[in-house]
């Protein structure tokens, strides 16, 4: 397990490395350079070549990332914007928790929530349970969050206001008041991925149970709840990579979802930076959420590689 | 009764046919937008503006008095546009890279290509794309004699995001086949390695790459939409579901539900047709496989 680990963590290091150059590079060959936003039209070429200068633009674009990467890597410092002179740390550590908070919430709702249904639809096949399961997979993965926004503030915001239309409540100002700012943005980022994984669990749990080890535990005198218990230990390694996944993805539909309902998370960041054309704030943000990806999956593998000591042992 | 169900067969099934029948209608729709829509869909006419359904305007007018139904029927177009041209740039590039690692399988760069690949999975699809389109700037640029238009880099960036998943797909399958009797056969007949790729393999590992573009083309609508809808995408006045969207928020609050309704409906409609195509075509070219992991977008 432990060399399991250390390749799946060098491989996500050299992904990120890949990306993020990849990022740095398309974020540096924008036609506008960053003092040409900040000086204006009338600068000279002279005062560009002096901002350039000063702020490390005029080396080649591998020194430059080389220079960001040793910072971020030596301090976790991700630096300062050119154009803003915004320390990127403080936007991240407004910003991130708000994002992180919603997406965590909407990601532990939609896992438990669809494990369970995917599980009851494959145990109980063919009842009113699994058509249910199957109709809200089919509905789920084709509803687009955003539309489900708008038309859920509609109905429960604008005609009748059990929540409020939009805006972050901070927990400071109370528990309650707090939870329902942001139960109808938590729904509608889970909707969708509580869809794909009771679709998974489903399918996955049912090619368990037609195997033929379960058969033999049938026999054998296992059952009740032991039974349920080895039938899901062995259909979930498909459900946490998938799982895993969504997790990564849910950061970038959150972007959509916060927007919708107005609050301040990582979307305002990267659209402000985007109208302010502060590319390293984009940059910044951009890798952040990279970097949950990368994170997301690599959990989902140590947890799988938990679940079955067999993929341990076949690294 | 046999020919029906060939016919329905090769869609997968009911639920697949169903798909391509949504499928086929909306790009009836896209093609022959000028004919079928009732009005100009830019046509501005304030003194219409806001009104709900009724007979006149079957789907209400906006907040400038343009007709919905019509610009729902040239928004698909646009979103179909989008979606369709990123997947054909998608697929193209996606399927010469992977059948190029399968041609130099077994060297030190087949390694490289598959470990880079395997790493620019790592892209979240979405943000890369809102801050792609974001920094390359949403108004039209001037290369040259060409005009490049957002729509365009948009469709670009997406077809670019969609490599590496069909290159890997691409290769997996295209190893795979390499390893069947008739691609010895076809070696020992003296036919060179590279025509035997391009006219033995390549064609028998396409079908997962088509399902895969399938549901692809449902991801593409999404994240077109989502795009436009933080205006980024396709900018108005040209419809878009996505910008048509981003313009009716304003007019949820106040009850004008309408704006909102249909557009989404249309993006629903759509998503849902190539699900269930992409689906079926699955279940007809590889019933083993039937567990979907290509929704999470």
């Amino acid at each position: 397990m432990g060399s399991l680990f250390l390749r799946r963590l060098g491989f996500s290091i050299f992904a990120l490395l890949i990306v993020s150059l990849l990022l740095f590079v398309l974020t540096r060959s924008i036609p506008d350079s960053p003092a040409r936003i900040v000086l204006g039209d009338e600068a000279t070429d002279a005062q560009i070549a002096e901002f350039d200068r000063e702020h490390g633009l005029d080396l080649p674009i591998v020194a430059q990332y080389g220079i960001w990467l040793e910072t971020l890597a030596l301090t976790g410092d991700f630096g300062r914007s050119f154009t803003t002179s915004l320390e990127m740390n403080e936007q991240i550590a407004d910003t991130f928790p708000v994002t992180m908070e919603i997406v965590f919430i909407a990601f532990i709702v939609a896992t438990i929530v669809s494990v369970a249904l995917g599980a009851l639809s494959a145990f109980y096949r063919d009842s009113v349970v699994d058509y249910a399961a199957r109709l809200i997979a089919v509905l789920g993965v084709s509803i687009p969050g955003f539309w489900l926004a708008l038309i859920l503030i509609l109905a429960f915001a604008v005609e009748r206001s059990w929540f409020p239309p939009g805006g972050y409540t901070s927990i400071s100002e109370g528990l309650v008041p707090h939870l329902r700012s942001i139960a109808l943005p938590c729904f509608c980022l889970s909707i969708f991925y509580l869809a794909v994984i009771t679709r998974m669990t489903r399918s996955s749990l049912l090619e368990v149970l037609n195997q033929d080890y379960m058969r033999t535990a049938r026999a054998s005198g296992l059952s009740g709840r032991r039974y349920l218990v080895y039938a899901m230990r062995n259909a979930l390694l498909p459900v946490v990579t998938i799982a895993g996944v969504s997790f990564g993805h849910m950061f970038g539909w959150a972007l959509i979802i916060e927007q919708i309902f107005n609050i301040g998370g990582m979307s305002r960041a990267l659209l402000t930076a985007i109208n302010q054309r502060d590319y390293f704030m984009v940059q910044t943000v951009v890798m952040m959420f990279t970097i949950v990806f990368v994170l997301a999956n690599l959990v989902a593998d140590m947890i799988n590689a938990w679940l079955n000591p067999r993929l341990a042992a076949a690294s | 009764m046999n020919r029906v169900r060939r016919f329905v067969g090769a869609f997968g099934g009911p639920a697949g046919l169903a798909g391509a029948c949504i499928v086929a209608a909306l790009l009836l729709a896209a093609v022959f937008a000028p004919l079928i829509a009732p009005y100009d869909p830019l046509a501005v006419s304030i003194l219409d503006k806001l009104l709900p359904p009724d007979d006149v305007f079957l789907l209400g007018t906006d907040q400038s008095g343009r007709d919905i139904l019509s610009r729902v029927i040239w928004g698909a177009r646009a979103s179909l546009t989008v979606s369709g041209s990123a997947v054909v740039i998608g697929v193209i590039c996606g399927v010469s890279i992977g059948m190029f690692a399968t041609y130099v399988r077994g060297g030190w760069l087949e390694q490289a290509i598959m470990r880079v690949l395997e790493a620019v999975s790592a892209i979240p699809l979405l943000i890369w794309a809102i801050a792609l389109v974001g920094i390359f700037g949403v108004r039209d640029a001037e290369i040259g004699p060409f005009t490049v238009s957002s729509e365009f880099k948009l469709l670009a960036l997406l077809g670019l995001l969609y490599i590496p998943t069909l290159a890997r797909l691409t290769y997996i399958s295209a190893l795979g086949e390499a390893k069947q009797s008739y691609v010895a056969a076809r070696r020992l007949q003296g036919v060179g390695e590279f025509r035997i790729l391009f006219s033995d393999v390549l064609p028998n590992c396409l079908s997962p790459v088509i399902v895969q573009a399938t549901l692809l083309l449902a991801i593409g609508i999404i994240v077109e939409a989502a795009v436009s809808f933080v205006g980024l995408g396709i900018q108005p006045p040209t419809p878009s579901w996505g910008n048509m969207l981003a313009s009716a928020r304003t007019y949820l609050i106040s009850g004008e539900w309408w704006l909102s309704v249909f557009p989404g409906a249309a993006i629903s409609l759509t998503v849902i047709g190539f699900n269930l195509l992409g689906d079926g075509l699955r279940d007809r070219f590889d019933p083993r496989h039937s567990t979907s992991m290509s929704y999470a977008t």
